[in-house]
């Protein structure tokens, strides 16, 4: 097939009068690759570059629609304006933590929903029904069931913390204990879509290889981190980019529980980005920030992806 | 090395009875062969041995110690799978080093066993490699290198050459049995093969509904069967069944043909007089007209091998396949003639289906 393929494309050029239109009526694989990848290169970017080029493109523009003024190229005034911002830095840093706080929690939580929801029930569906509805319900609707849960009148946590004898936390009134309180609810909305991702992991790994391991002497323990472990790493590879790129886009719960308060402590990137563009109408400084919530995801991917591939 | 004992082994999965009572004694070193077709309870049986399955009722002995309630890490068996079961995420060293490993074995006692193991089986070259980079034969034998190293009591290998292609297949058998002359540990062989059954076993268990149909030396079911259902699995290409009435020391069959059953066969009519039963005849067992007990159909179909020719002819309602000299080619729809030895005659009762002689 590489041979045809290079015969069109050496012998164009010499037979000098074919026109470039008839390529397209040539039937080699290559051609015929490029027409049919066409349709699909097209939609591509009109969904992916087209908005991201123009995202780039504004946030080195002065462009606020308050002020009434036209749009003016502004170079990289918006992200020097950033360096200088603390709400800037505290809603990256907040991001961060968040990540780093409920991703690895929600991998452990979902670890053990997956490994239990894999257990022998006779009846299998009322696990993995459990595991679903927290993934499917709205992350806003998690945010505000949770702003109740974590009431300090009404709420089931300090109703719960008072029976046991301690003292009710006003949860909301404390940075770190609102910071807290949004993590745990991140954890619990999403470690079922980890634990759904893992789940599958599981089901690929076959029965003879544990059987194999009891007859080799292995315990549960050992059998975890011998077999199933190694055997489910492209698994929480993948939950593991899907679960942090949106960790850095965290907006619903914070937003729907403190608004990012008490202050700005609680607030993320996003809650920033959104703030800007949509609150106070400033595009060329959201479309900044929103860059740098970009390049953000663009590096843990590639280092999640460079993982893998160091792996294979 | 051990001996193992079933005693009135039951495996039921509610309602349903997989294995229904077996009573076997293995002898230490012995190479025993569990066969029969799917279903049968040959795989259950053995993994009940293994503890991979609880037992439903019964008894499992491996030497004097009942180990119907120990987990598989405590009966000192190893075990070879069907799919293998290698570590895909280990090196083959690190397969087989697994168990030692578990057991706490030191690293030099570790890395003399495996060494002596893949000297054994040819496998030296590939210990660094991982199952996924080894061909179907290779993966084979570091499964049997795996279970080797252990030094278990017993061996227990659970249809392990039916992902190999039919040349591969032939060769690693050969392996297995030379295998077992070089350590000799007791074997229990799981296989619906029937010639890896014949080729390798001591004696064969042969197996039917989760029921003991015989037990026997290979020479025993072949030559004596004692039911129809053996006398059809053991031997390729399959026993003759054709259905007739013993009438005057003769097999009179529903076509009219008859079979005569004199001289050494003769005895195997007394007391039948009027009986009905089914007659069974391996095809290699039909010799040239003229010598032998007569019988005579008419030729359907010729199947020259090389070395020797299949014939398949009628015998009223039921078709016969005789394997004959390969010079010997009838054509299609030609009347055959051609004896059986009556001495290699086999007579079944047509209601219970066991042999009568």
């Amino acid at each position: 097939m590489a041979t045809a393929s290079e015969t069109t494309l050496v012998s164009a050029p010499a037979e000098g009068a074919t026109k470039w239109w008839t390529r397209f009526l040539d039937p080699s694989e290559r051609t015929l690759a490029v027409l049919l990848l066409l349709p699909a290169a097209f939609l591509l970017a009109l969904i992916i570059v087209y908005p991201v080029g123009r995202l780039v493109w504004t946030s080195f523009q002065n462009l606020s629609l308050t002020s009434g003024l036209p749009a003016t190229f502004a170079g990289l005034e918006n992200y020097a304006l950033m360096l200088d911002d603390p709400v800037f830095w505290e809603t990256t840093w907040n991001t961060i933590l968040i990540t780093l706080i409920t991703v690895p929690g929600a991998l452990v939580v979902g670890m053990i929903l997956a490994l239990m929801a894999n257990l022998p029930f006779e009846t299998k569906w009322p696990t993995r029904l459990s595991l679903l509805i927290p993934w499917a319900l709205p992350l806003s609707f998690a945010g505000l069931i949770f702003a109740w849960f974590f009431h300090s009148e009404y709420g089931v946590v300090n109703d719960v913390l008072r029976r046991l004898g301690f003292e009710g936390v006003i949860w909301f009134n404390s940075a770190n204990w609102a910071f807290a309180a949004i993590c745990l609810t991140i954890v619990w909305k999403t470690s079922s879509f980890m634990a759904l991702i893992i789940l599958a992991g599981l089901q690929t790994i076959p029965r003879s290889l544990y059987e194999a391991a009891e007859v080799d002497g292995a315990g549960r323990i050992r059998q975890f981190f011998e077999i199933t472990l190694p055997l489910l790493k492209p698994a929480i590879v993948v939950a593991l980019i899907f679960r942090t790129i949106t960790a850095l886009q965290t907006f619903d719960i914070p937003y729907t529980m403190t608004r990012g308060g008490p202050g700005t402590s609680t607030a993320t990137l996003a809650m920033y980005i959104h703030q800007n563009t949509v609150d106070f109408l400033d595009l060329g400084y959201g479309s900044a920030l929103a860059v740098v919530m970009f390049l953000l995801s663009m590096g843990v991917t590639v280092v999640y992806l460079r993982m893998i591939r160091a792996k294979g | 090395m051990s001996s193992v004992s079933f005693r009135r082994l039951e495996k039921s999965y509610g309602s349903l009875r997989i294995v229904k009572g077996i009573d076997l004694e293995i002898a230490d070193r012995e190479f025993v062969v569990l066969v029969g077709p799917s279903g049968c309870g040959k795989s259950t049986t053995l993994r009940m041995l293994a503890g991979l399955e609880s037992i439903s009722g019964g008894e499992i002995r491996i030497g004097e110690k009942v180990v119907n309630k120990l987990p598989p890490r405590e009966r000192d068996i190893a075990m070879v799978f069907q799919d293998y079961a290698l570590y895909p995420h280990k090196t083959v060293y690190e397969n087989m080093a697994f168990s030692l490993k578990v057991r706490g074995v030191a690293a030099d006692e570790i890395k003399a066993r495996i060494t002596q193991a893949a000297e054994m089986l040819g496998i030296g070259q590939l210990l660094e490699r991982r199952p996924s980079q080894l061909s179907g034969g290779q993966r084979q034998r570091v499964a049997m290198g795996r279970a080797i190293v252990r030094r278990p009591q017993v061996f227990l290998f659970d249809e392990p050459l039916s992902n190999l292609d039919a040349k591969l297949r032939g060769q690693v058998r050969t392996e297995i049995k030379r295998l077992h002359q070089a350590i000799g540990t007791t074997i229990i062989y799981v296989t619906h093969d029937q010639v890896e059954a014949m080729t390798l076993a001591d004696r064969i268990v042969i197996l039917k509904g989760g029921e003991i149909e015989q037990v026997g030396t290979p020479d025993e079911v072949y030559n004596s069967p004692a039911s129809i259902f053996v006398g059809g699995f053991i031997g390729s290409p399959a026993m003759n069944f054709a259905k007739g009435v013993v009438q005057s020391g003769e097999i009179v069959f529903d076509g009219g043909e008859h079979l005569p059953l004199h001289r050494n066969g003769a005895g195997k009519a007394n007391g039948l007089e009027g009986r009905e039963v089914v007659v069974g005849i391996r095809p290699e067992h039909f010799v040239s007209a003229g010598e032998g007990q007569p019988l005579s159909g008419r030729v359907q179909v010729v199947e020259p091998l090389g070395s020797d020719t299949l014939i398949h002819f009628a015998l009223g309602s039921a078709t016969l396949t005789a394997r004959v000299a390969p010079e010997m080619r009838p054509q299609p729809g030609e009347i055959l003639s051609i004896g059986v030895d009556p001495s290699r005659i086999h007579l079944f009762d047509a209601a219970t289906e066991r042999a009568l002689n």
